[in-house]
């Protein structure tokens, strides 16, 4: 397999991809094209969280305070302000844009990974401060100590215009999903593939180096982090206008570890890792959950699973499922070529991080 | 005054166990450049031990002792199945944090699928009784808290200082490279600090869980003040984790106090903390400053 045929083999997956995803709500039970929808939110997370880790070498615990605050945020902007539904969700990637800048500059100034640390301590602390600041998150109730749960209020509704009733309302909703989806998609396999994207995989795989050859290390890393803040409020956001309520016990520390299992699993470093592991995850969640139905002790197994499931994927497939295919993809050619050259393991991208202080 | 100095000895007991957490998150960031992530879900599986034999009728002196001894075996297990299929944690640090990570969602549903999800109850340490000192009131249990601290800083001196163990592990921390040529067995060494560090764990949550109730949560607050504690007094520098602990205890218990903004937010001064220091003297109070070669 030459080059051309390589790109044409990508593109034409690429193409499948997007006319199975167009076609999907066409094919499924209006229930599940709400479930596949609820996880579209959850794949603009990952995206976010992939550019970091998977492109930048950095890791944030944090990602799902990010995710609460998108969400807060567009729960404000439509029912406080009445804003229109594609203007939150922006209004939301730059509020979580600024608040990632400002997480970002004290922790990565410095070289090895703070930023795990710091964004422990915001996932846990994202809760406490909404309950603490009620009416951030109710509007109306002021009094500070709120039991979890209680604090449900301003609901939004996502409606689908009046002006076109060509779709099903849970269709409209996927389409609308779908696209943002797909711009925060395209965004940042464009800002991978440019100057900036090459600076962040150049700090990812030597830090020192890429200082040394002119890259703008904090800056660089500063601004990855950003962008990864802005996409996880992207999803946040869609998730509040999926759920229409949102709650402090939304936005808890495990929701941030599943984040990285969907990374790690799709494959970090990888443009389409994060889709593959999305799908994967809630895949076998909502199967494990099934069987697991009347058997309440053991729903911990499927923590248990996961968490087995990051260890043992970082010891043999680091890349994750689209790295283990490409693995395989690469034999397969090299033995159709009839090559006796052996292939070199694909370069894993989490495995070839800076060197650590 | 009186309100003050209550607040300052609560912070001091509550601060010890940041310490204690802390001292076994130094002792496996220096010999491996890794923040263990799983240090709390590994203390709070220790502690289940010590809640385990204390419920097989053992007194809750003596079960805090055969809870550090299984601790330490399981720490040490910990390192060899999970940690050391991995290689050289130092080649790759990303990975190994992931790994962490992984090991803390485990630990976790683990405990949770064998011990339940329901609180249980631990006795203290120390009993109920309190003393007054300078006028304020003091719990036993947190005056006992700070005494076990200073024996494990004196154990971990002798240990570091006095025996062939802790030379290789500060050997391993200084230079991993030069002492496995000299003949050092690193892995056995990062067992041996994997071991410790767990072992620390339960020490820690036999502490920690006669006030909240023994759960899978136990660790996950302590954890985060543990790190704050170690970002402030360096991550390479056991007299950091112990100073480090002490001070954020203090500052988590008597800030909100007189800053009503921060009511019910104990965590909110504290992270505001890890920032500054991160901004100003990023290698903490007594970390040391590394270079780096290409």
């Amino acid at each position: 397999m030459n080059a051309a045929q390589l790109r044409i083999g990508r593109l034409a997956s690429w193409a499948v991809t997007g006319i199975v995803l167009v076609v999907l709500p066409f094919l499924l039970s209006p229930y599940w094209t709400g479930r596949v929808t609820s996880w579209l939110p959850l794949v603009a997370a990952v995206v976010g969280l992939n550019l970091l880790t998977g492109y930048n070498g950095q890791i944030s615990v944090g990602h799902v305070a990010l995710y609460g605050v998108g969400a807060y945020t567009t729960v404000i902007l439509i029912s406080d302000h009445q804003w229109p539904f594609l203007a939150a969700v922006a209004g939301s990637a730059a509020v979580c844009f600024v608040v990632g800048l400002l997480i970002g500059l004290p922790a990565l100034r410095i070289k090895g990974l703070h930023l795990a640390l710091v964004t422990l301590a915001l996932a846990v602390l994202f809760p406490s401060f909404m309950l603490r600041f009620s009416w951030i998150s109710d509007g109306r109730v002021t009094s500070p100590r709120l039991v979890y749960g209680r604090l449900q209020q301003r609901p939004v509704q996502f409606l689908s215009p009046s002006w076109w009733s060509a779709l099903a309302p849970e269709r409209w909703k996927y389409f609308f999903f779908l696209g943002v989806v797909a711009v925060a998609f395209v965004v940042t396999r464009n800002l991978i593939d440019s100057r900036i994207g090459r600076s962040m995989v150049a700090i990812r795989d030597n830090e020192v180096a890429a200082a040394v050859s002119g890259v703008e290390v904090a800056r660089v890393k500063v601004l990855t982090f950003g962008v990864s803040a802005a996409l996880a409020g992207v999803g946040g956001s869609l998730l509040a206008l999926d759920a229409g309520q949102v709650s402090p016990t939304n936005f808890l520390l495990p929701i941030s570890l599943s984040f990285l299992v969907m990374m790690v699993i799709g494959g970090a470093g990888s443009v389409a890792g994060p889709l593959v592991g999305v799908a994967v995850y809630n895949i076998a969640n909502d199967r494990l959950d099934k069987v697991l139905e009347h058997h309440a002790t053991w729903k911990p197994s499927i923590p248990l699973i996961f968490g087995a499931s990051l260890v043992l994927l970082m010891v043999v497939a680091p890349g994750g499922l689209v790295g283990l295919t490409r693995r395989i993809g690469a034999r397969l050619a090299a033995r159709n070529a009839g090559s006796s050259i052996p292939v070199p393991d694909a370069p894993s991208n989490v495995h070839n991080s800076q060197e650590d202080p | 005054m009186t309100q003050f100095l209550k607040l300052l000895y609560i912070g001091l007991g509550e601060g010890s166990i940041y310490a204690m957490l802390g001292l076994g998150l130094v002792v496996i960031y220096r010999a491996t450049g890794l923040l263990n992530f799983a240090q709390g879900e590994m203390a709070m599986a220790s502690t289940f031990f010590v809640s385990t034999f204390h419920s097989w009728g053992l007194p809750i002196a003596l079960a805090l002792l055969a809870g550090v001894v299984t601790g330490f075996g399981f720490g040490a297990l910990v390192h060899q199945v999970v940690v050391r299929p991995l290689g050289n944690p130092r080649d790759k640090p990303l990975a190994m944090l992931i790994v962490t990570l992984g090991l803390y969602l485990g630990l976790d549903a683990g405990v949770r699928l064998i011990w339940g999800s329901d609180g249980r109850i631990l006795p203290e340490l120390f009993g109920t009784g309190s003393v007054s000192i300078l006028g304020a009131p003091v719990t036993w249990q947190r005056l006992g808290a700070l005494l076990v601290l200073a024996i494990e800083v004196v154990v971990f001196w002798l240990l570091f200082k006095k025996t062939k163990i802790g030379l290789a592990m500060r050997a391993v921390a200084s230079n991993a490279e030069s002492s496995e040529l000299v003949g050092i067995p690193i892995s056995r060494v990062l067992m041996v600090g994997w071991g410790l560090s767990a072992a620390l764990g339960a020490v820690a949550g036999t502490f920690t869980a006669p006030g909240q109730g023994l759960d899978a949560n136990l660790m996950v607050l302590p954890l985060v003040y543990a790190f704050a504690a170690i970002t402030l007094g360096g991550f390479d520098s056991l007299v950091g984790a112990v100073v480090g602990g002490l001070l954020i205890g203090v500052v988590k218990d008597v800030v909100p106090n007189y800053l009503h903004f921060f009511g019910g937010l104990e965590l909110g001064p504290v992270f505001l903390l890890i920032l500054l220091i991160l901004l100003v003297r990023p290698q903490g109070l007594f970390g040391r400053r590394s270079a780096t070669r290409v």
